[in-house]
């Protein structure tokens, strides 16, 4: 049986490998492109469907399995935002892309996303969870083998826990499917809260397993999402690939970690861990524990976005700081949480999916990457620089844009959680976020150009497109935040937000998109008259300037490339001093130095000490009384 | 939306005031601190004259298209902060923004002038920008903490509630952890506004007034027209949240007025910290006092 979900989720990996094994330029980009815009429409046909409430599925027996996969409103909404990304991920590799082998492991993670956002159970769930990091991992591998092997040592890890988590859940239900096991939990949250209150009733899930439950899906989804202390395969892993790919990495593989705290630890067994778990100062614990990990994460990304010297590393670090502020959305417990948590999903996958893009068109242009070698580039790519104006602004949260509505969401649902600490974080984060952007802006667009960089072209126009989707998604879904809340509405089958179209409304704040965008234009228009007023403006070149009475030269650069915010390294050079990236890294290196002590000694290829070491072993076992 | 004669002759009204009292305020702040130094200083009016003048001149120069538009977009963005305020019996569109959004609005000028000093290719105009960012980052922590209070303390986020539960129950300062909230904000309002000791964006003897250096002729006039909106409704923003808003027009001036003076004088006696002296600063004791704030009204 072929339905809609069937295209869905196996045209991208057929049309991946189609590419690949063609592999004739030219050829394997429409084919890479239709695969990815199939989904793309498919999704978009199903929309009516899912809206009403209803739910497509498709399921089939592999082995002993039953693999079962739903399109419903929630899982909808993930797989949108990921088609809609992979179809400008595919359009950015149509210019990017040099080989048939990036289009097969780019289209293949295409579709595990897709089978991990429409699982229904959890073997199908993990089995794409692996393809998804499998297909990401060749991606990075291809670029840098030590980037890669981080980034596959502590998928391996997040595997692990998960899959230690999925045996504890079929060990005590003995089911597999979300359905059963949701209910499962949900009857047992209720038997939990009456033995709360002085009834005796047998769990299904004790104290300790719901300890555990959480810990292992938690480092599972934080290692994908990039929450901190787990975040540092992500700037490595994020820069050293294809900037295309990264687009749809960065942009959803990361919500592939989110998706999963929100369906699994908070759709599936919230209740329960509510339950066994207790209270915090009034909040249930395992979502104030999600909170701070959100607000640390935020605080310690978007710092070290800041000092980076590396395009592409400060993109990424910048990426890891806003799924953090998902993760503190999460953390909120109220609806009004989870609906900032869901808005930011999708804005942060349309900003900063446009950052990437914008970027893969600029290394493609000139070949760079650090911020010294850059510069003046404003007018030799306008539009490029256009859409990275477009995506700074979205991502500092200048209304009215999309990232602003999202952020705004977070704010009101902190504040009003009382979580006032947490809510601090978000203020200095985006604070910091203001401070990278510049640095984005400052070194790549504006200054003085190398002049190396004189004969820069204009990116391509696939690229462009992609980028010209994504920015005009940005500026629709910030001035009309409604389209998006409407249909998180339907997701809580309640209005949590209420308002219209261009109106958020929630119980003790409100915010007018339009009415700010009116604004502002007129603002800008009042501004704009006092500007045609004044005398006509004579153009200058950026190195006829102010230099205290000194002659300028063009011998050299007077642009502030380096360093930029070397001030801020010093108010926090005792902080800096520490580093997870390098403890891991040392801990790494520890566990060579100790496989190496071992193969030199133990294993040092000698017969005799091996037969040395079997009789060793067979006296061991005879004391213990085996043989 | 239906046209409404009322609200624009409002908002025209407004903005012409705000725009003058902003030029007043400034002359004020520049004759209070020559009175301090004993010097007779310019007139109060000295303000207008510079921007009218710099406006009258036969040309000036620009670095390309964001170089004019940086200053267009920051007057725009500082009238849009301006409007969405409940000035005292002037609602606007108070009605259709909260705290959050007017705060994020009363930065996003900053960006504006970013934009506009970074395309000059000026390394002084650079250092500005990145002084301006640091002292942002360095502030915005506490300045958080201190809107946060607020919010938890009144239990909304709209502006027009905030002003309406104080005129029941009396300022926000009669509140002790708001007490506290507010001499945070007034510490960060000295680098909101851009007086000793965090001048540190501008810094006159240092970096020859940073970000706005390679600006002349009528970008430097529209630079001036933004501050003095700015000054008005950043000062109109601190008299709303702590100082019981303002029924009328007169009754927000004295409150504006005396919030500048308070600044004035801070600014007159303190020199100026150095960038990462000042995020330790903030960092430490206004951080501090803005968490005991908050846990107070949690």
């Amino acid at each position: 049986m072929i339905n809609e979900v069937t295209i869905i989720l196996f045209v991208p990996i057929l049309a991946g490998i189609l590419a690949w094994v063609l592999d004739v330029k030219g050829v394997r980009e429409l084919i890479g492109l239709a695969g990815a815009v199939v989904p793309v429409a498919y999704l978009i046909k199903a929309y009516p469907t899912v809206a009403d409430g209803k739910s497509i599925t498709y399921s089939f027996t592999l082995g002993s399995f039953n693999m079962s996969f739903a399109l419903n409103t929630m899982t909808w909404y993930f797989a949108i935002i990921g088609a809609v990304l992979g179809l400008t991920m595919a359009l950015g590799m149509v210019s990017t892309a040099k080989s048939g082998y990036n289009w097969l492991f780019a289209l293949m993670s295409f579709t595990a996303v897709l089978g991990v956002f429409t699982a229904q159970d959890f073997v199908s769930f993990f089995l794409f969870w692996e393809l998804m990091t499998f297909a990401s991992f060749m991606m990075v591998l291809k670029y840098n083998r030590h980037a890669s092997l981080k980034y596959f040592v502590l998928s391996v890890i997040g595997a692990y826990s998960m899959l230690l988590g999925i045996a504890l859940v079929y060990a005590r239900t003995g089911a597999l499917d979300f359905t059963t096991i949701s209910q499962i939990f949900a009857k047992d949250a209720q038997l939990t809260g009456l033995s709360g209150m002085g009834y005796h009733a047998t769990l299904t899930f004790s104290r300790t397993d719901m300890i555990l439950l959480f810990t292992f899906f938690l480092t599972a989804f934080g290692v994908k999402a990039g929450a901190f202390p787990l975040h540092v395969w992500a700037p490595d892993a994020y820069s050293e690939t294809d900037q295309s790919y990264t687009t749809f990495f960065s942009g959803v593989l990361s919500k592939a970690g989110v998706y999963g705290i929100f369906y699994v630890l908070l759709m599936m067994m919230g209740a329960k861990l509510y339950f066994s778990l207790g209270t915090f100062h009034g909040h249930p614990l395992f979502l104030y524990i999600i909170a701070w990990i959100g607000a640390i994460t935020v605080v310690v990304a978007s710092f070290l976005a800041v000092l980076q010297e590396d395009l592409r590393k400060l993109l990424a670090y910048s990426s890891v700081g806003q799924v953090g502020y998902i993760l503190l959305a999460i953390g909120t417990g109220t609806a009004l949480g989870f609906s900032g948590a869901l808005f930011h999903v999708l804005s942060h996958a349309i900003f900063k999916g446009l950052f990437w893009l914008v970027t893969a068109a600029v290394i493609l242009r000139t070949g760079k990457t650090r911020f010294e070698d850059f510069g003046g580039l404003a007018e030799k790519m306008p539009i490029t620089f256009a859409m990275g104006l477009v995506a700074v602004l979205s991502l500092a949260g200048i209304p009215p844009m999309a990232g602003f509505a999202s952020k705004w969401l977070i704010y009101e649902a902190a504040i009003q959680a009382h979580m006032p600490l947490v809510a601090g974080a978000i203020f200095l984060g985006s604070a910091l976020a203001f401070a990278y952007v510049v640095r984005f802006l400052y070194s790549l667009w504006f200054g003085q150009r190398p002049s190396d960089l004189d004969d820069v072209k204009e990116a391509p126009a696939p690229l462009l497109i992609g980028m010209g989707i994504l920015g005009i998604l940005n500026i629709v879904f910030g001035i009309a935040p409604g389209l998006v809340v409407e249909y998180i509405n339907k997701l809580f089958r309640k209005p949590v937000i209420t308002g219209n179209y261009y109106k958020m409304i929630t119980p003790n704040g409100t915010y007018n998109a339009l009415s700010v965008a009116l604004v502002l234009v007129a603002g800008i228009v009042i501004a704009g008259l006092l500007y045609v007023y004044g005398a006509r403006a004579r153009k200058v070149p950026v190195t006829d300037t102010y230099q205290s009475g000194n002659p300028v030269t063009e011998d050299y650069n007077l642009s502030i490339r380096w360093n930029f915010y070397r001030p801020l390294a010093e108010a926090l050079d005792f902080w800096l001093k520490y580093s997870w990236d390098r403890f891991y890294e040392r801990l790494g290196q520890l566990s060579e130095d100790f496989a190496d002590v071992l193969r030199k000694s133990v294993y040092n290829g000698n017969v005799q000490s091996y037969s040395w070491y079997l009789a060793i072993v067979l006296l061991i076992l005879a004391l213990w009384g085996v043989l | 939306m239906n046209f409404d004669v009322r609200l624009v002759l409002e908002v025209i009204g407004m903005l012409l005031y705000a725009t003058f009292m902003g030029f007043i305020f400034m002359g004020i702040e520049r004759k209070a601190m020559a009175r301090i130094q004993r010097r007779v200083g310019p007139p109060i009016y000295q303000p207008i004259i510079d921007t009218l003048k710099l406006l009258g001149k036969k040309e000036s120069i620009s670095h390309g298209f964001i170089y004019d538009f940086g200053p267009i977009f920051a007057l725009g963005a500082s009238i849009t902060a301006l409007l969405f305020l409940p000035l005292a019996n002037f609602q606007l569109f108070s009605s259709n923004a909260d705290l959050i959004v007017v705060a994020y609005l009363l930065e996003v000028p900053m960006l504006g002038i970013m934009l506009g000093a970074m395309s000059s290719g000026n390394p002084y105009s650079a250092l500005g920008v990145q002084r301006g960012l640091l002292t942002m980052v360095a502030m915005q922590l506490p300045y958080g903490l201190a809107i946060i209070a607020i919010v938890q303390h009144f239990g909304t986020f709209k502006l027009g509630e905030i002003v309406a539960l104080q005129q029941i129950h009396g300022w926000s300062i009669l509140v002790p952890a708001l007490l506290l909230a507010m001499i945070v904000f007034d510490i960060v309002f000295q680098a909101m506004i851009g007086l000793e000791p965090f001048d540190i964006i501008t810094a006159p003897a240092e970096i020859s007034m940073g970000p706005m250096l390679e600006y002349g002729g009528k970008q430097a006039a529209i630079l001036f027209t933004q501050h003095a909106v700015q000054l008005f409704a950043e000062t109109a923003f601190f008299a709303i949240l702590f100082l019981g808003g303002a029924s009328n027009l007169l009754e927000l001036l004295i409150k504006q007025i005396a919030v500048l003076f308070i600044a004035i004088f801070v600014a007159s006696i303190y020199p100026r910290f150095t960038i990462d002296q000042a995020a330790k600063f903030f960092w430490k004791w206004p951080t501090i006092i803005g968490i005991i704030a908050v846990l107070l009204t949690v």
